[in-house]
């Protein structure tokens, strides 16, 4: 009972230690940010163009004063499409992100290493992200449809970014043909080293009307300010589960120990001293954390991993880290063990005799 | 001054009374003052600030060798004495000195008790995932003695209660007469000066109960240890060579029986 009792402890500390974890590197990944120093896309809502942005301007862009390069990019959301002709998809309903790119501008994007080749431009070739790939079951050689047009997958690519890895790269010139469209959604700038960034961005802003930029500065401010909320999240969900757990502990450890208060009573009135009878409990109770902790540990595992698959969360993934193990054990040893051990060895041996 | 000093005034030995130096009585015999194995002065025993007086001056001598019987109704205060005597609990005020060495004074107990002092109790208190060869072992394994003396040791004493045949079982196989045995095996393997029995027949039937004085007796001869057994039953209490009569925490009759 004992043992269940603490093993219940310890699935709730590593369970929900793994998710807050598996939280922190989802969203601190998907915050990396990509080669651009600056992004820069239109706010108007109004007119035909809203939100376009003139491919002149991308070239404008690149003369600028410490810019060293800069790249329109057109992004296209495919709805609910049967992506895949050659088999029976099961993927419908999702929204995929189509970038059409430039070929030589994708390290922009963060796309240095692509496992097959980079499309030509002008070609109907795509590139995918691995996830992209992972949750479609698309490998290079197939075909994909993107806006009714069929594109052919040359290569697959992995930068860390959820949000650049499940998406599907096209040529821009292709992507603005087959959308009977000559504009992009917005144009990457990156700018040269010892450059003032937000200097350069807030001239484009004062230079262009209805213009808005974002830096990667802004980014990973934005960024800090994310994980600095979930960072106090994760603590509060942790802090819960270490009270939730840690008294499921001490609860089922102090009933192991008051079970035996007689035999606790027994070995002082034969002259046992109080400190040999907490380095016995101690010693008993360091067997039984670590088979609670072993049986926890596993459920704490197999729980949300099968929760995961059940629900079919393939964009999730548990975080493995050592701290939550030590945690949990940390916890069963020293509020489960020490503190109920410590109380055993100070009964009064007549108190303790007394215990029904 | 507190109230420690003022109770215990004039109660301690002093130095007129010297123990075990002779002298010459009035009728030219020679004579000495055995001094007590044990020795209560003015013993009081308080619970709940003072609202319950479980002991209420106590004075007693208790000499080395005797068997004592302590009888009294329940919530004499009987037991409380028994716990005294076994070092398991320490007065509220007043003094115990059991073989030279002052229980209150003494901080740390469990040598003491370890060494001097074997306790049977009325449930016989027996570690029940434990055979009663190591039920037995138990008051020996803090004294750093031996493996083969301790085995020596326990098999002696196994066999001097009875129970060579039933040392490897376990507590729930034996009978409430046997289980007894084990306790009193346990309470001796230490080699005590002092066994304190609380009501050791008291979970018996009569016969058992007869069977287990008889060891207890016995073994008070055979090593010469002195027995405090604390009983409700007179039947009992007249076995002893001494039986103390217990009201309301005090001492109302202290006689020999024999």
């Amino acid at each position: 009972m004992s043992i269940i009792g603490i093993a219940i402890g310890i699935t709730t500390i590593v369970a929900l230690g793994l998710i807050t974890t598996g939280m922190e590197d989802l969203v601190s990944s998907s915050l990396n940010d990509v080669g651009a120093e600056i992004t820069v896309s239109n706010s108007s809502s109004v007119g035909t163009n809203a939100g376009l942005i003139d491919s002149s301007i991308v070239e404008e862009m690149k003369n600028r004063t410490g810019v060293i390069d800069a790249a329109g990019s057109l992004t296209v959301t495919e709805m609910n499409m049967d992506r895949l002709k050659s088999r029976d998809s099961d993927s419908s309903g999702f929204a995929t992100t189509v970038v059409g790119l430039a070929s030589e501008k994708l390290y922009m994007m963060g796309i240095d290493n692509v496992d097959g080749k980079i499309y030509e431009n002008g070609s109907r070739d795509a590139i995918i992200g691995a996830e992209y790939a992972e949750v479609n079951n698309v490998s290079i050689g197939d075909d994909l449809s993107v806006q009714g047009k069929e594109f052919n997958v040359t290569g697959i690519f992995e930068t860390g970014s959820p949000f650049v890895d499940s998406g599907i790269y096209v040529p821009l010139d292709t992507l603005q043909d087959v959308t009977d469209n000559d504009k992009v959604s917005c144009i990457l700038v990156k700018t040269g080293e010892d450059v003032n960034d937000s200097a350069i961005s807030d001239k484009i802003e004062d230079d262009y009307e209805n213009f808005t930029t974002l830096t990667s500065e802004e980014i990973s401010s934005i960024a800090d300010n994310v994980l600095g909320i979930l960072d106090t999240a994760t603590l509060a969900v942790s802090a819960l589960a270490i009270i939730v757990g840690g008294i499921g502990i001490i609860n089922a450890m102090v009933m192991a120990v008051y079970e035996r208060t007689k035999e606790i009573g027994v070995l002082k009135s034969v002259g046992w001293k109080s400190r040999k009878i907490l380095t016995m409990i101690l010693g008993e109770t360091l067997v039984l954390t670590m088979l609670s902790g072993i049986v926890g540990s596993i459920f704490g595992i197999l729980i949300p991993e099968v929760g995961l698959r059940l629900f079919n969360v393939t964009d999730f993934a548990l975080g493995y880290s050592p701290k939550t193990f030590i945690l949990a054990f940390g916890i069963t040893i020293i509020v489960g063990g020490i503190y109920p051990a410590y109380k055993a060895s100070r009964f009064a041996p007549t108190e303790a005799l007394r215990y029904e | 001054m507190d109230d420690n000093q003022i109770v215990n005034e004039g109660a301690y030995p002093d130095d007129e009374y010297i123990y075990n130096e002779t002298f010459i009585g009035e009728d030219g015999e020679e004579y000495y003052y055995e001094e007590p194995l044990i020795s209560l002065f003015n013993v009081v025993k308080e619970y709940d600030k003072g609202m319950v007086k479980a002991l209420n001056g106590i004075n007693l001598d208790i000499f080395e060798g005797e068997f004592v019987s302590i009888i009294g109704p329940s919530g004499s205060g009987k037991s409380t004495l028994l716990n005294m005597l076994g070092a398991l609990d320490k007065p509220t005020r007043g003094k115990i000195f059991i073989g030279g060495i002052d229980l209150v004074k003494e901080k740390d107990l469990s040598e003491f008790r370890q060494e001097k002092i074997g306790f049977v109790f009325q449930l016989h208190n027996l570690i029940p995932n434990l055979s009663v060869f190591d039920n037995v072992q138990i008051p020996l394994l803090p004294t750093g003695m031996s493996n083969k003396e301790m085995k020596e040791r326990i098999s002696e004493i196994i066999r001097a209660v009875g129970l060579e045949d039933k040392r490897n079982q376990r507590p729930n196989k034996l009978s409430g007469g046997q289980r007894q045995r084990v306790a009193i095996a346990r309470a001796l393997v230490n080699n005590p000066s002092i066994i304190l029995a609380d009501e050791p027949t008291g979970s018996l039937d009569s016969k058992t109960g007869e069977l287990i004085l008889n060891l207890l007796m016995e073994m008070h001869e055979r090593y010469n240890v002195t027995l405090i057994i604390v009983t409700h039953d007179n039947g009992v209490a007249a076995l002893a060579e001494r039986t103390i009569k217990i009201k309301e925490g005090q001492i109302i009759e202290d006689k020999y029986n024999y």
